[in-house]
């Protein structure tokens, strides 16, 4: 397995470019994040991270305060290490042999890399939603309940169902499956999976959600059926999104943070970075000269 | 403009070429499936026809008078009597009063032959059964010798000239008032299901080596199956990338080579000899072969758990489910269909192998059927070799018959494997 999630990881894009706009770039001397990659009340704090695979390192010194209860999205060029940084949140490296994790990460000021962290329990808190729907060959009910069910979260099968229930009408999913919750997952149609994956992952009642560009194996229906769920998630939950689409990054995230080559360019306001950004290379990226 | 015409003759041209070659590819696979097929009816077709007359036994009807004092036998006789008596008795006085004639003791004791060995105790044990046959005259469908047999078979040409011909005029012409006066008959032959080996092919069974296989195979299951799997799940999802791993598996794949009668000298040395366990038995038998499965199943289950998509893991993994969770709630249940059919195909491998068996004595000849993993006991394969290697006419037929038999469990594990792949397949 892990040969093939480092494949989809390591782009080879980060070795060899060919693009000569990309080799232009090159030639920018890089500084410090630019923007505001700090904000005040801070759910999770990542410091100085570096991430190597073996001796490729694929983050470089990334410095980046996630807030509580906003929607954040990571956008850059494929290859960029936005991925990856998402993984080192919840440890989902660590399913990598040859990944190593440099710096401090710190959920609600507990640095979730020290021993005394157990990955298990720091993944019920940091919830993850992949980029490809991915349900259980199980039914509807059992991908919901799976979480509930290895965590002990409710005492009796009522509690499950009602907990069932209400994970399914927060992905606003109930009112299409509630008949056939007991057919099989993976017989629903893509966007369908996709949103049974976020009421599978919000069932646990995560602290953060993961999102590695939860959209883009989607149509556009779909699409914005999801954003629009991650509009209303953010009430409980903080989002941290992947996306291609600079669109989506626009529509759902309140802060948008830019990378490019394992580096954190630019960080701010949304808004701001799409109207003016402060980067020349994040000005790049987003008039889609490169990407 | 010009070039795009040149381009396309350039292409209508070599797409002769490029269809004629797939034609030809074609073709030469479809021979080679005919050619496959074609063997395989041969060979199927011999070993059947070969093995049907090993289904159905000459009988030959006697009517015996159970005198008690002809048998010796008390009043109410008990079973060590009933064990000790001698049936033969009743049975000879049968055949001489069938033929009054013979007088002479030589001819006497040809006479005798006529019947099987096994048809005293066929007597005895309906005696058993009912006392009450005890002081009747009684008709009974006799087990014909082997000889008989092949006459009524026609195995035994009865045209040749004596001297070319194994049952001589004489016995052949009381053969032939027999069936003139329809006291032979054939039946279907239920005893080759119900016995053990024996000496002479009429009473020789295939029941001591089906049980015998049933029970190495059984050890072998129970051995090989869950240290192959937990091996298989170790090294796939649990152990560290290093070179002792990789030696590790470097191993296990040499270990499916080894040629199968190093593990029967294995199994000898140190099964046997050095721990004591009986010879013979299918318990050292299955453990040998499961030494044989285990690289088998093992590579078949590393590649069934390889194949199951890195997303499933993630998808557990990313809820917080532990390593372990992630692997027998997930992992496991969607390889097991692969884990299975390999564990099937292992088991099927097991049950055709014969060198290994050999050097721990599973050779040996035994008629008493095997009650335990610890009773001696011959397997299936093996008792193909030992009567395809007795020079007894008859033994010829339970041969194919065996193979018949081997052949059909083989097909039946085949197919089992089919089932469960289709049961336990699951699409995501």
């Amino acid at each position: 397995m892990n040969e093939a999630v480092m494949n989809e990881l390591v782009d080879p894009t980060m070795n060899a470019r060919s693009n000569p706009e990309t080799e232009d770039s090159l030639n920018i001397e890089y500084t410090d994040t630019v923007g505001q990659p700090l904000c005040e009340k801070a759910k999770i704090r990542t410091q100085n991270v570096n991430v190597f695979y073996a001796d490729n390192q694929a983050i470089h010194n990334v410095s980046l305060d996630i807030g509580a209860h906003e929607v954040i999205a990571l956008i850059g060029p494929s290859g960029c290490g936005k991925s990856t940084y998402l993984r080192t949140l919840n440890r989902m490296n660590d399913t990598i042999d040859i990944c190593r994790v440099e710096g401090k990460i710190l959920l609600d000021d507990e640095n979730i890399y020290s021993k005394k962290q157990d990955p298990v329990l720091l993944r019920a808190r940091v919830g993850m939603v992949f980029q490809k729907p991915n349900p259980f060959p199980k039914s509807i009910y059992d991908n919901v309940a799976y979480g509930p069910r290895i965590h002990g979260l409710t005492r009796n099968k009522s509690e499950l169902d009602d907990l069932v229930e209400d994970s399914l009408i927060k992905a606003g999913l109930f009112a299409e499956v509630k008949d056939r919750l007991h057919a099989p997952g993976t017989g629903l149609s893509g966007g369908q999976q996709q949103r049974l994956c976020i009421a599978r992952t919000i069932a646990v009642q995560p602290e953060v959600i993961l999102m590695d560009e939860p959209a883009s194996a989607l149509d556009p229906i779909a699409t914005a059926k999801i954003e629009e769920l991650m509009n209303e998630l953010k009430e409980n939950f903080t989002i941290v999104i992947v996306t291609h689409s600079m669109q989506q990054a626009a529509r759902v995230s309140q802060r948008t943070a830019y990378f490019h080559m394992g580096r954190l360019i630019e960080v701010g306001e949304t808004d701001q970075i799409f109207t003016n950004p402060a980067h020349e290379l994040t000005e790049k990226y987003i008039t889609g000269r490169f990407g | 403009m010009n070039n795009t015409l040149n381009n396309t003759d350039l292409v209508k041209k070599s797409l002769r070429k490029r269809y004629f070659k797939e034609r030809l590819f074609r073709s030469l696979g479809l021979v080679s499936i005919a050619t496959a097929i074609i063997f395989l009816l041969i060979l199927l077709a011999d070993i059947t026809s070969k093995a049907l007359p090993a289904f159905s036994q000459t009988q030959l009807e006697l009517t015996v008078e159970l005198d008690r004092d002809r048998l010796g036998l008390s009043a109410q006789p008990d079973e060590a009597e009933l064990m000790a008596a001698d049936f033969r008795l009743v049975i000879r006085d049968a055949l001489l009063a069938q033929f009054p004639e013979v007088t002479s003791r030589r001819d006497k004791r040809e006479l005798y032959t006529l019947t099987s060995m096994g048809a005293e105790f066929q007597l005895r044990d309906m005696v058993i059964d009912d006392l009450s046959l005890l002081g009747q005259t009684i008709t009974v469908p006799f087990m014909a010798d082997d000889d008989v047999d092949a006459v009524i078979k026609g195995s035994i040409d009865r045209t040749l000239p004596e001297s070319d011909r194994r049952v001589k005029d004489q016995k052949l012409a009381w053969i032939e008032t027999l069936e003139a006066s329809g006291q032979i008959d054939t039946a279907f032959n239920w005893h080759f299901f119900s016995s053990g080996d024996s000496r002479e092919p009429e009473m020789a069974g295939i029941k001591g080596a089906i049980l015998g296989s049933f029970y190495t195979l059984l050890v072998t299951l129970a051995l090989s199956f869950p240290i192959a799997v937990a091996a298989a799940i170790y090294l796939e999802e649990f152990a560290p990338k290093n070179r002792f791993i990789d030696f590790i598996e470097i191993n296990i794949n040499n270990l499916a080579a080894v040629p199968s009668i190093v593990f029967g000298l294995l199994g000898l040395a140190v099964f046997i000899n050095f721990f004591t366990l009986p010879r013979s038995a299918p318990l050292v038998g299955g453990i040998v072969l499961s030494l044989m499965t285990l690289p088998t199943i093992i590579i078949a289950s590393r590649s069934a758990i390889k194949a199951v998509p890195p997303s499933l893991r993630e998808a557990a993994l990313g809820l917080g489910a532990s390593k372990m969770q992630t692997v027998f709630h997930h992992v496991l249940p969607a390889a097991l269909p692969g884990i299975l059919t390999g564990t099937i195909i292992g088991m099927a491998q097991a049950l055709g192998e014969t060198a290994p068996l050999l050097m721990i004595g599973m050779v040996a000849f035994i008629v008493d059927i095997p009650q335990s993993v610890a009773d001696p006991a011959t397997v299936l394969p093996i008792q193909v070799f030992l009567w395809a290697d007795s020079p007894e006419r008859g033994f010829l037929e339970k041969t194919s018959a065996a193979i018949m038999v081997l052949l059909f469990f083989l097909v039946a594990m085949n197919a089992i494997a089919i089932y469960l792949r289709k049961k336990f397949e699951k699409k995501w």
